[in-house]
């Protein structure tokens, strides 16, 4: 599938399979006082359910084997000069390196929305909106189109857009916060519709019509030709790729700071978090702002990549898509969420141009991805690379 | 007087659950809070924790009027609840739920030495310290969410039904320790619906009716008390 992630090559993915599924309730008083029996092998510090993970192993391999999937992950535009299995992977409708760059920014769309929904566990369901509020603040400090008429080049809007992607997570944050589950996600649903209605009729975005020539990202090659460019879309795939690893690190440091548990007691139980003195407030506002942030930066990836923007680029499905992504690939996880953002941009991608019975398979992808999904969540329920975490959650819970 | 409570009200949207309700805990003391189901116990609980906005009163601490406080302020301040129906962090290991109890504190060797503290007094939770919270037994939950709330080392603990749903061999489990913490020098102020329990290891009670207190008094006092017998403790 996707080398991405390191779905591909982790040598522990099937063992996870077998040894998630070992009963772990064997006896049960009415009263709950027994403990209940552990299975073999629970001597382990971390208790008896521990996964083996990458973590487990020595930092050596470990950082060896992250950084052989980080440079096939930069060497997937040859992918097709891998003998008999390359040319399966490559998708055909597409381009392969427009295809790559899709999914490398839906993967920063999935990283950013998993630090919402998965680590604070606030259901957005309006995430697109962020996408599209980084987007478009580059187009309309950049484009020609746009009434400003600054045309800065694309570097300089980037910090703006991320700082106004910031400012309207906290935004939509600050009157959503007192909303919990299905109230909160029906208001942020609400949120992305009005930047879709806001970007489909005020001038300044100018609706369907749109702004266009927005400037590539600098840079040029030895010979003077520029790198970022129309004619391949392999340099914004690196680009792309390259803000990952960087969210990546950021999100992974902040999972495991005092920031992170703030996150992961509110997600657990709010009132008890506020209980042992979380400012939860504070907290749900930095996961809002945060989320939005890297979303943001997919926004101006976006931009820059596609040179055209208009009120019929950001659709709803978007936010319905990276949702989905995220829960796929396990809610909280990092991994997860690289994955699941990859397999919702690549699927639909690798359909295009696929014949089934006459009509382009592409055509069908809501019905294939659906079908997907539901399989996937089957089988796998806490998603394809679940966080540990969120493992023991939700075994609890179907237990009681 | 650590707590008071003066003339306090509360509700729920539209429906009034405290009527201006007067009660106080001085250090050191066991102070329970008995009543049937409704009767605003847990209300109250809710309001000195900061969890539930009182409408009309004050909440008064060390002489402090904290009736606007946030939950999270009152926590560092030493109050601390152990809420009913237990709310420990299914996910976190017993190991992290007790570092959450400890959250708004800083002195690194204080926070080790109370964990310590807290296994001798749990050694049920030492054996189970890496095994997710969701995983223990309701007993056993209720030892956790009572050591996580001991872990900011409150000045007074509020508990909220810790008998709940245990086994009789388990409550009284409960109870022996609620006389060990007081012991090493917690105040507590207890709710019980296990009136006589409750009055028996408290130094005062309150008896709640829907929303008001209508009687007083020391524990063994209610215990004799031919009302309080008759509505909460069975006897005729």
């Amino acid at each position: 599938m996707t080398p991405t992630t390191p779905s591909g090559a982790d040598p522990s993915t099937g063992e996870r399979l077998s040894t998630q599924d070992p009963p772990l309730l064997v006896e049960r008083s009415g009263e709950g006082e027994t403990p209940r029996r552990e299975p073999e092998g629970g001597s382990s510090p971390r208790g008896p359910r521990r996964r083996r993970e990458l973590a487990d192993l020595p930092p050596v391999v470990r950082y060896a084997i992250c950084a052989g999937i980080l440079g096939a992950a930069y060497l997937l535009p040859w992918v097709g000069r891998v003998p008999v299995i390359g040319p399966q992977i490559q998708t055909q409708g597409i381009d392969w390196p427009s295809a790559l760059f899709n999914m490398s920014y839906f993967v920063l769309l999935a990283l950013g929305l998993n630090v919402v929904v998965g680590f604070a566990g606030l259901l957005d369901l309006g995430y697109v909106g962020f996408f599209a509020v980084g987007a478009y603040t580059v187009a309309v400090l950049a484009s020609p189109d746009s009434d400003l008429d600054q045309r800065w080049p694309w570097l300089a809007c980037v910090p703006v857009a991320i700082g106004v992607c910031l400012f309207s997570g906290l935004l939509l944050g600050w009157p959503t916060l007192r909303l919990r589950g299905d109230y909160l996600a029906i208001v942020t649903l609400g949120f992305a519709e009005i930047i879709r209605v806001f970007a489909d009729s005020s001038s300044l975005l100018r609706g369907d019509r749109g702004l266009g020539s927005i400037p590539h990202p600098p840079g040029n090659w030895s010979d003077g030709s520029p790198i970022f460019s129309v004619r391949d879309a392999t340099p914004y795939y690196w680009l792309g790729l390259t803000l990952i690893v960087l969210m990546v690190l950021a999100v992974r440091n902040l999972k495991a700071s005092r920031v992170g548990r703030s996150w992961l007691a509110i997600r657990e139980d709010e009132e008890a978090a506020e209980l042992m003195g979380v400012r939860t407030v504070r907290f749900k506002l930095w996961a809002f702002a945060i989320g939005a942030a890297i979303g943001g930066f997919g926004g101006v990836l976006f931009a820059g990549e596609q040179g055209f923007l208009n009120s019929a680029t950001f659709q709803l499905m978007f936010s319905v898509l990276v949702l989905a992504g995220v829960v796929m690939g396990g809610s909280g996880s990092i991994p997860g969420a690289i994955l699941g953002g990859a397999l919702i941009s690549y699927i639909p991608d690798r359909l295009r141009g696929v014949q089934i019975a006459g009509t382009d398979a592409f055509e069908y992808r809501f019905l294939i991805f659906g079908l997907m999904i539901i399989i996937i969540m089957i089988f796998r329920p806490q998603g394809l690379l679940p966080d540990r975490r969120r493992v023991a959650t939700t075994q609890d819970q179907e237990e009681r | 007087m650590l707590l008071e409570l003066r003339d306090v009200s509360a509700r729920y949207g539209r429906i009034q659950a405290l009527h201006g309700v007067d009660l106080h805990v001085d250090e050191g003391e066991v102070v329970a809070l008995i009543g049937a189901n409704g009767a605003g116990k847990t209300t109250i609980m809710r309001a000195v924790s900061g969890l539930l906005p009182v409408s009309t009163g004050s909440v008064i601490f060390e002489g402090q009027d904290i009736t606007r406080l946030r939950a999270d302020r009152r926590v560092a301040r030493g109050i601390s609840l152990s809420p009913e129906g237990r709310g420990i962090f299914p996910g976190m290991s017993v190991k992290e739920n007790l570092d959450m109890g400890a959250y708004t504190r800083r002195d690194r060797a204080g926070i080790a030495a109370d964990l310590e503290r807290m296994l001798t007094l749990f050694p049920r939770l030492r054996e189970r310290l890496g095994q997710p919270g969701g995983t223990l037994s309701g007993g056993e939950q209720q030892m956790l969410a009572v050591a996580r709330s001991l872990m900011s080392r409150p000045k007074v603990l509020l508990l909220d039904e810790p008998s709940m749903g245990l086994a009789p061999k388990l409550i009284a489990q409960i109870f022996d320790i609620v006389v060990e913490i007081r012991r090493q020098g917690t105040t507590i102020l207890l709710v019980e619906q296990n009136a006589h329990q409750a009055l028996w290891v408290a130094d005062r009670g309150y008896v709640l009716e829907t929303g008001s207190v209508v009687r007083t008094g020391s524990g063994e006092d209610l215990l004799d008390d031919s009302s309080v017998k008759a509505a909460y403790l069975g006897v005729a």
